[in-house]
Protein backbone atom coordinates (compact mmCIF):
# COMPACT_ATOMS: atom_id res chain seq x y z
CA UNK A 1 0.00 0.00 0.00
CA UNK A 2 1.18 3.50 -0.73
CA UNK A 3 1.07 5.80 2.26
CA UNK A 4 -0.02 8.95 0.43
CA UNK A 5 -0.32 10.94 3.62
CA UNK A 6 3.23 10.34 4.82
CA UNK A 7 4.73 10.71 1.35
CA UNK A 8 3.01 14.04 0.76
CA UNK A 9 4.00 15.31 4.20
CA UNK A 10 7.56 14.21 3.61
CA UNK A 11 7.82 16.05 0.30
CA UNK A 12 6.05 19.16 1.51
CA UNK A 13 8.15 19.35 4.68
CA UNK A 14 11.31 19.11 2.59
CA UNK A 15 9.97 21.95 0.40
CA UNK A 16 10.17 19.82 -2.72
CA UNK A 17 8.47 21.46 -5.68
CA UNK A 18 6.21 18.97 -7.40
CA UNK A 19 2.82 18.48 -9.00
CA UNK A 20 0.61 15.46 -8.32
CA UNK A 21 -0.42 13.84 -11.60
CA UNK A 22 -1.77 10.44 -12.64
CA UNK A 23 -4.21 8.35 -10.63
CA UNK A 24 -3.75 10.24 -7.37
CA UNK A 25 -4.59 13.49 -9.16
CA UNK A 26 -7.66 11.76 -10.56
CA UNK A 27 -8.62 10.76 -7.01
CA UNK A 28 -8.25 14.35 -5.88
CA UNK A 29 -10.68 15.38 -8.59
CA UNK A 30 -13.17 12.71 -7.53
CA UNK A 31 -12.28 9.58 -9.50
CA UNK A 32 -13.48 6.28 -8.05
CA UNK A 33 -10.68 4.29 -9.65
CA UNK A 34 -7.98 2.54 -7.66
CA UNK A 35 -4.37 3.60 -8.09
CA UNK A 36 -1.37 1.91 -6.55
CA UNK A 37 1.24 4.64 -6.69
CA UNK A 38 1.87 8.32 -6.34
CA UNK A 39 2.98 10.01 -9.56
CA UNK A 40 4.60 13.40 -9.30
CA UNK A 41 6.25 15.73 -11.80
CA UNK A 42 9.17 17.30 -9.98
CA UNK A 43 11.04 20.50 -10.75
CA UNK A 44 14.49 19.74 -12.09
CA UNK A 45 16.27 22.70 -10.52
CA UNK A 46 19.44 21.55 -8.71
CA UNK A 47 18.21 22.64 -5.29
CA UNK A 48 14.96 20.78 -5.79
CA UNK A 49 16.79 17.62 -6.86
CA UNK A 50 18.82 17.79 -3.67
CA UNK A 51 15.73 18.27 -1.51
CA UNK A 52 13.91 15.45 -3.23
CA UNK A 53 16.79 13.02 -2.88
CA UNK A 54 17.39 13.93 0.77
CA UNK A 55 13.72 13.55 1.61
CA UNK A 56 13.45 10.11 0.04
CA UNK A 57 16.81 8.60 0.94
CA UNK A 58 15.85 7.49 4.47
CA UNK A 59 12.97 5.52 2.95
CA UNK A 60 15.14 3.27 0.81
CA UNK A 61 14.09 4.21 -2.71
CA UNK A 62 14.89 1.50 -5.24
CA UNK A 63 14.03 0.95 -8.88
CA UNK A 64 10.71 -0.85 -9.03
CA UNK A 65 10.94 -4.21 -10.74
CA UNK A 66 14.73 -4.16 -10.88
CA UNK A 67 16.66 -7.17 -9.58
CA UNK A 68 17.79 -6.85 -5.98
CA UNK A 69 21.35 -5.83 -5.33
CA UNK A 70 21.88 -3.26 -8.06
CA UNK A 71 24.16 -0.42 -6.98
CA UNK A 72 21.35 2.13 -7.10
CA UNK A 73 21.50 5.22 -4.95
CA UNK A 74 18.98 8.01 -5.28
CA UNK A 75 20.86 11.26 -4.92
CA UNK A 76 20.79 14.60 -6.71
CA UNK A 77 23.35 13.37 -9.22
CA UNK A 78 21.27 10.30 -10.08
CA UNK A 79 18.21 12.48 -10.53
CA UNK A 80 20.18 14.88 -12.70
CA UNK A 81 21.43 12.09 -14.96
CA UNK A 82 17.99 10.53 -15.40
CA UNK A 83 14.52 11.89 -15.94
CA UNK A 84 11.72 9.53 -14.95
CA UNK A 85 12.14 7.07 -12.08
CA UNK A 86 9.66 4.41 -11.04
CA UNK A 87 10.53 3.68 -7.44
CA UNK A 88 9.52 1.46 -4.61
CA UNK A 89 10.10 2.95 -1.15
CA UNK A 90 9.30 2.01 2.43
CA UNK A 91 6.24 4.24 2.05
CA UNK A 92 5.02 2.65 -1.16
CA UNK A 93 5.36 3.10 -4.88
CA UNK A 94 6.41 6.51 -6.10
CA UNK A 95 6.97 7.65 -9.68
CA UNK A 96 9.21 10.67 -10.09
CA UNK A 97 8.57 12.18 -13.50
CA UNK A 98 10.79 14.86 -14.99
CA UNK A 99 8.21 15.29 -17.72
CA UNK A 100 5.09 13.63 -19.05
CA UNK A 101 3.91 13.00 -22.60
CA UNK A 102 1.66 15.75 -23.83
CA UNK A 103 2.27 17.87 -20.76
CA UNK A 104 5.97 18.61 -20.53
CA UNK A 105 7.94 19.40 -17.42
CA UNK A 106 7.14 21.01 -14.08
CA UNK A 107 7.34 24.56 -15.42
CA UNK A 108 5.07 23.74 -18.37
CA UNK A 109 2.50 22.08 -16.12
CA UNK A 110 2.54 24.65 -13.35
CA UNK A 111 0.22 26.98 -15.26
CA UNK A 112 -2.35 24.20 -15.25
CA UNK A 113 -1.82 23.12 -11.65
CA UNK A 114 -3.97 23.99 -8.68
CA UNK A 115 -2.69 24.54 -5.16
CA UNK A 116 -4.26 22.14 -2.68
CA UNK A 117 -3.82 21.19 0.93
CA UNK A 118 -3.86 17.45 1.51
CA UNK A 119 -3.62 16.14 5.07
CA UNK A 120 -2.34 19.61 5.92
CA UNK A 121 0.46 19.41 3.33
CA UNK A 122 0.46 22.15 0.74
CA UNK A 123 1.20 21.03 -2.79
CA UNK A 124 -0.03 21.25 -6.36
CA UNK A 125 -2.29 18.94 -8.29
CA UNK A 126 -2.67 18.99 -12.04
CA UNK A 127 -5.98 20.58 -13.02
CA UNK A 128 -8.72 18.31 -14.27
CA UNK A 129 -8.78 19.55 -17.86
CA UNK A 130 -5.02 19.26 -18.29
CA UNK A 131 -5.07 15.85 -16.63
CA UNK A 132 -7.58 14.69 -19.23
CA UNK A 133 -5.45 16.13 -22.01
CA UNK A 134 -2.23 14.44 -20.91
CA UNK A 135 -4.00 11.13 -20.42
CA UNK A 136 -5.42 11.48 -23.89
CA UNK A 137 -1.99 12.35 -25.26
CA UNK A 138 -0.50 9.23 -23.68
CA UNK A 139 -2.94 7.25 -25.84
CA UNK A 140 -2.90 4.14 -23.65
CA UNK A 141 -5.96 1.91 -24.01
CA UNK A 142 -5.84 1.19 -20.27
CA UNK A 143 -6.58 4.89 -19.67
CA UNK A 144 -9.75 5.03 -21.78
CA UNK A 145 -12.10 4.20 -18.91
CA UNK A 146 -10.27 6.59 -16.60
CA UNK A 147 -10.50 9.41 -19.16
CA UNK A 148 -14.20 8.76 -19.65
CA UNK A 149 -14.74 9.03 -15.91
CA UNK A 150 -12.69 12.23 -15.66
CA UNK A 151 -14.67 13.77 -18.49
CA UNK A 152 -17.88 12.87 -16.68
CA UNK A 153 -16.52 14.63 -13.59
CA UNK A 154 -15.69 17.66 -15.72
CA UNK A 155 -19.19 17.67 -17.18
CA UNK A 156 -20.69 17.45 -13.68
CA UNK A 157 -18.48 20.31 -12.56
CA UNK A 158 -19.49 22.45 -15.51
CA UNK A 159 -23.14 21.82 -14.78
CA UNK A 160 -22.45 23.07 -11.27
CA UNK B 1 -2.09 30.79 -11.82
CA UNK B 2 -4.41 27.96 -12.95
CA UNK B 3 -5.06 28.16 -16.65
CA UNK B 4 -8.10 25.94 -16.61
CA UNK B 5 -11.32 26.41 -18.56
CA UNK B 6 -10.64 25.25 -22.06
CA UNK B 7 -12.89 23.24 -24.26
CA UNK B 8 -11.77 19.66 -24.79
CA UNK B 9 -13.04 18.35 -28.14
CA UNK B 10 -14.95 15.08 -27.82
CA UNK B 11 -13.17 11.88 -28.73
CA UNK B 12 -15.51 9.19 -30.14
CA UNK B 13 -13.67 6.38 -28.35
CA UNK B 14 -13.90 8.12 -24.99
CA UNK B 15 -17.54 9.01 -25.65
CA UNK B 16 -18.25 5.30 -26.09
CA UNK B 17 -16.59 4.51 -22.75
CA UNK B 18 -18.59 7.22 -20.97
CA UNK B 19 -21.74 5.15 -21.23
CA UNK B 20 -20.29 2.69 -18.72
CA UNK B 21 -19.12 5.20 -16.12
CA UNK B 22 -20.81 4.55 -12.77
CA UNK B 23 -22.16 7.98 -11.92
CA UNK B 24 -23.30 6.91 -8.45
CA UNK B 25 -19.66 6.33 -7.44
CA UNK B 26 -18.66 9.71 -8.83
CA UNK B 27 -21.45 11.53 -7.06
CA UNK B 28 -20.45 9.90 -3.80
CA UNK B 29 -16.80 10.90 -4.29
CA UNK B 30 -17.61 14.45 -5.28
CA UNK B 31 -19.35 14.93 -1.94
CA UNK B 32 -16.11 14.10 -0.09
CA UNK B 33 -13.22 16.41 0.73
CA UNK B 34 -9.85 15.79 -0.95
CA UNK B 35 -8.48 14.25 2.26
CA UNK B 36 -11.50 11.96 2.48
CA UNK B 37 -11.02 10.87 -1.14
CA UNK B 38 -7.40 9.91 -0.50
CA UNK B 39 -8.28 8.17 2.76
CA UNK B 40 -10.90 6.17 0.90
CA UNK B 41 -8.31 5.27 -1.75
CA UNK B 42 -5.91 4.02 0.94
CA UNK B 43 -8.70 2.04 2.59
CA UNK B 44 -9.46 0.36 -0.74
CA UNK B 45 -5.76 -0.35 -1.20
CA UNK B 46 -5.63 -1.93 2.26
CA UNK B 47 -8.68 -4.03 1.42
CA UNK B 48 -7.14 -5.13 -1.90
CA UNK B 49 -3.93 -6.12 -0.12
CA UNK B 50 -5.87 -8.10 2.46
CA UNK B 51 -7.76 -9.89 -0.31
CA UNK B 52 -4.47 -10.71 -2.07
CA UNK B 53 -3.03 -12.00 1.21
CA UNK B 54 -6.09 -14.17 1.80
CA UNK B 55 -5.89 -15.42 -1.79
CA UNK B 56 -2.23 -16.39 -1.35
CA UNK B 57 -3.07 -18.22 1.85
CA UNK B 58 -5.95 -20.01 0.15
CA UNK B 59 -3.77 -21.06 -2.78
CA UNK B 60 -1.10 -22.21 -0.35
CA UNK B 61 -3.65 -24.37 1.47
CA UNK B 62 -4.87 -26.05 -1.71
Amino acid sequence: MTDFETLLHLLARARVEFIIVGGAAATVHGSSRLTQDLDIVYRRAPENLRRLAEALSPHHPYLRGAPAGLPFRLDAETLQRGLNFTLVTDLGDLDLLGEIAGGGNFEALLDYAQPIEVYGARCYVLGLERLIEVKRAAGRPKDFEAIAELEKILEARERG
Amino acid sequence: MPREKRTIPPDPVIEAYKKDVDLTLLEENLRLTVDERLEKLMAIQRFAEELRRAGRKLRGAQ
